[in-house]
């Protein structure tokens, strides 16, 4: 049977119809992703949309069973589908700054202390009239550290709650030290000198960390300030952020008591070389203890009180869960707030994985106070700072922070002069707030 | 029923009969053809209008703007800026040494390579396979991979060293554009390899032979034979190594972190941080934007340089 050939016009038609049709659908599909409410699309699922599907973002590392099972109760009971998408921090960022720009929201995040940055431009939503009902009744705030208020509020009101509180403390080998008689380090002083007796057969008394924020530990101890908001001045005093930067290049080339931290992003380099007994000391913080455990259960682990040079300080740490301004269900995410913070579930996650908690009834309890580790952080919170918080409202701490890694990497990696890398950063950070 | 079918027809109906009166709307047959020509590209106007063109006016849009959102008009103030900007301009320079090795040297050893594999060697289909599989890796994998192999106290090339006496490295940290430029060369020069290979492959014995009969040395055979009519390979190849090395990104976000100091920021890294760390996504698209204009001009002047170049025999 002959096929009958499609005339000129026939395929001109088809043609014409294709093209229009892939045009249509194309465009029909790129201005639906940025249509939560509608109940088709793939795109609603996959980010906030009101079609029965509740998006979170969370860290990767912090996804413990004890919040699984929060969630799925939560999602049984109001009959929902919850999309628990979980990331690092930096590619939660990039995708978080690509929703608000897109419109297209989650419903909650879990934060690595952005709430006061995007409650200045708007993405974050005040919490503060659902603390104003439920706060007495969930403890908030007087059940939270105090410390942990200030970090997520901003121009009076409330914009984020902390979820975990961390600090980064000295942890070390304790069969190392107890083979060489030494007692842990309380000063700079001595721990110079520890470092130097530990160093030897492939060992290095310290491992310092390439994650530029582990040396706000020594900043802080000598009584540097990130910013001032009444001076309006960065690192001061300089003299003592001079020194503190030095002291650590002096670690790594002058006295040779630490490696040469390798740049990159991962900062769990010092975490390998203390659990591969590389490594008799390092400064860290709770995010470690289950690494450790697992990868070398035989290890004993000491953790230490802070060190003090002016003064006992710790860069303090954490993670909030705020909404999205735009988010789709922001009654429903309070809700979720309020149990994922509730103090059984913070126990739950401590016990699961040695995350440390803000509740002052966290930090009194008999699981803490008996717990060898645990107790040392919950002494630590008084004294740790979150050292950031006044630069945050500036709204230019994201690119200080970039400057300020330039400035450690150049001076701790690349051996630069502390006294001429600073000069350099202040120059360019000045630029920067002046702008 | 043909083209030429229906012309004949259309001439038919002009001699038979008087003119009819021609509709108004009735297009030429040579532009009824260019019509159904336009009308068969539509689709593949229309996907590379959304998807390539469509983004690049937005993006020029975005960086005549600054803010967050990129809300604020600033005209040409963002354009300025990065003429002015020294870690753009140290980015820019750094991505510019960061190309050049990448191509010169996916060039050198993907023809080093093909010269190999194209000879009657033993196991040599395992060989070019195995030269491939870097490149059909994924370059998160591949930078993961490197990160460990080169960690200065945990990674396994430190260890062969010191096991053979040598003294060890800390690569990342005493030659890190070196080191990533090298990591991308072994990602990418089974790529060039296999390219160059076809390209050999497509060269007629006869000229070698008649080469041979005139007395000419291998190298003589190499320079004014092989090289010569590898032109066009070499062209495309220089085209896309310049194009991905100017566009690099994954090596200095997986590998370096940009570091130690600014000392491997490539470019595409650094606007990404513009973007996604000062969330300034004004001047990251003005940065964008001025990175595609670098990467045509290159593309351009390459193209010119190496079709002139271009042999026949």
């Amino acid at each position: 049977m002959a096929t009958q050939q499609p005339t000129r016009r026939q395929l001109l038609r088809w043609t014409g119809a294709g093209a229009l049709a892939g045009v249509a659908g194309s465009f029909a599909t790129s201005c639906g992703a940025g249509a939560p409410d509608d109940e088709t699309t793939a795109d609603a699922a996959d980010s906030g949309g009101d079609d029965g599907t509740f998006t979170i973002y969370w860290n990767a590392g912090h996804a413990y069973e004890a919040y699984e099972e929060v969630i799925k109760e939560f999602e049984e009971e109001h009959g929902l589908t919850v999309n628990f998408q979980k990331y690092q921090w930096d590619d939660m960022r990039t995708r978080l700054l690509s929703d608000f720009a897109a419109g297209n929201v989650p419903d909650l995040v879990e934060d690595a202390g952005w709430a006061q940055e995007f409650a200045i431009s708007g993405d974050a939503l005040s919490l503060q009239p659902y603390i104003d009902e439920d706060g007495a009744e969930m403890g908030f705030p007087d059940d939270w550290q105090p410390t942990t208020i200030d970090r997520n509020s901003y121009e009076g009101e409330v914009y984020g709650i902390q979820l975990h509180l961390t600090c980064v403390l000295p942890f070390y080998n304790k069969a190392m030290f107890d083979a060489a008689g030494l007692e842990p380090p309380e000063t700079w002083d001595d721990l110079l000198e520890v470092a130097k007796e530990l160093t030897g057969d492939d060992v290095h008394g310290i491992a310092l960390n390439q994650d530029a924020s582990y040396a706000w530990s020594w900043m802080l101890q000598n009584g540097v300030r990130y910013y001032d908001p009444e001076t309006e001045e960065l690192m001061t005093p300089r003299d003592a952020a001079v020194e503190a930067l030095q002291f650590q290049a002096d670690l790594v080339h002058k006295h040779k008591v630490a490696p040469v931290p390798t740049p990159g992003t991962d900062y769990s380099g010092p975490q390998k070389l203390l659990s591969a007994e590389r490594a008799a000391m390092i400064l860290s913080g709770p995010w470690d203890l289950l690494p450790i455990r697992e990868t070398s259960p035989d290890l004993e682990l000491g953790i230490a009180p802070a060190l003090r040079r002016e003064k006992q300080a710790a860069v303090q740490a954490g993670t909030s869960v705020f909404i999205p301004a735009q988010a789709s269900h922001p009654d429903l995410a309070w809700d979720l707030i309020k149990r994922l913070t509730a103090l059984d579930v913070e126990e739950q996650a401590t016990d699961e994985a040695g995350m440390l908690m803000p509740r002052v009834s966290w930090a009194e309890s008999s699981a803490v106070q008996d717990n060898d580790q645990y107790s040392v952080f919950a002494k630590a919170f008084p004294y740790a700072v979150d050292y950031k918080e006044d630069l945050r409202l500036t709204g230019k701490s994201g690119e200080i922070d970039e400057l300020f890694d330039t400035l450690y990497q150049d001076v701790v990696m690349n051996n630069t002069p502390a006294d001429d890398a600073l000069d350099a950063f202040l120059s360019e950070a000045e630029q920067v707030l002046a702008d | 029923m043909s083209y030429s079918d229906l012309r004949d027809a259309d001439a038919a109906v002009t001699d038979d009969s008087p003119p009819p009166a021609r509709p108004r709307w009735r297009l030429s047959m040579s532009r009824r053809y260019a019509l159904t020509a336009y009308l068969f590209l539509l689709p593949a106007f229309a996907f590379f209008g959304l998807m390539f063109y469509g983004p690049i006016i937005n993006i020029f849009g975005n960086s005549l703007r600054t803010g967050p959102q990129a809300d604020t008009f600033t005209g040409l103030d963002n354009y300025i800026q990065a003429f002015q900007d020294q870690a753009v301009q140290n980015s820019f320079i750094i991505t510019l040494i960061f190309g050049a090795g990448t191509t010169i040297g996916a060039i050198v050893i993907g023809l080093g390579l093909a010269l190999l594999v194209d000879q009657p060697l033993r196991g040599r289909v395992v060989f070019r396979a195995a030269l491939l599989v870097p490149y059909l890796t994924s370059v998160a994998i591949v930078g993961l991979l490197w990160r460990n192999i080169l960690d200065p106290q945990l990674g396994i090339l430190n260890r062969v060293l010191d096991s053979l006496g040598l003294p060890t490295q800390a690569w990342l940290n005493t030659h890190p554009l070196a080191t990533i430029i090298g990591v991308t060369l072994w990602m990418n020069v089974g790529y060039t390899m296999v390219l160059f290979l076809a390209g050999l492959q497509g060269i007629p014995e006869v000229y070698y032979e008649a080469a041979i009969i005139d007395g000419a040395s291998p190298r003589q055979r190499f320079w004014r034979i092989t090289l010569p009519l590898l032109a066009p390979t070499t062209l495309f190849v220089s085209v896309m190594m310049v194009i991905t090395g100017l566009q690099a990104f994954a090596q200095a976000y997986i590998i370096t972190g940009g570091g130690p100091g600014n000392s491997t920021d490539l470019f595409v890294f650094h606007l990404f941080n513009v973007a996604f760390t000062a969330r300034d996504f004004g001047y990251a698209s003005a940065l964008s934007f001025l990175l595609l204009i670098v990467i045509v001009a290159f593309t351009m002047v390459q193209l010119r340089i190496g079709r002139r170049g271009e042999v026949q025999y």
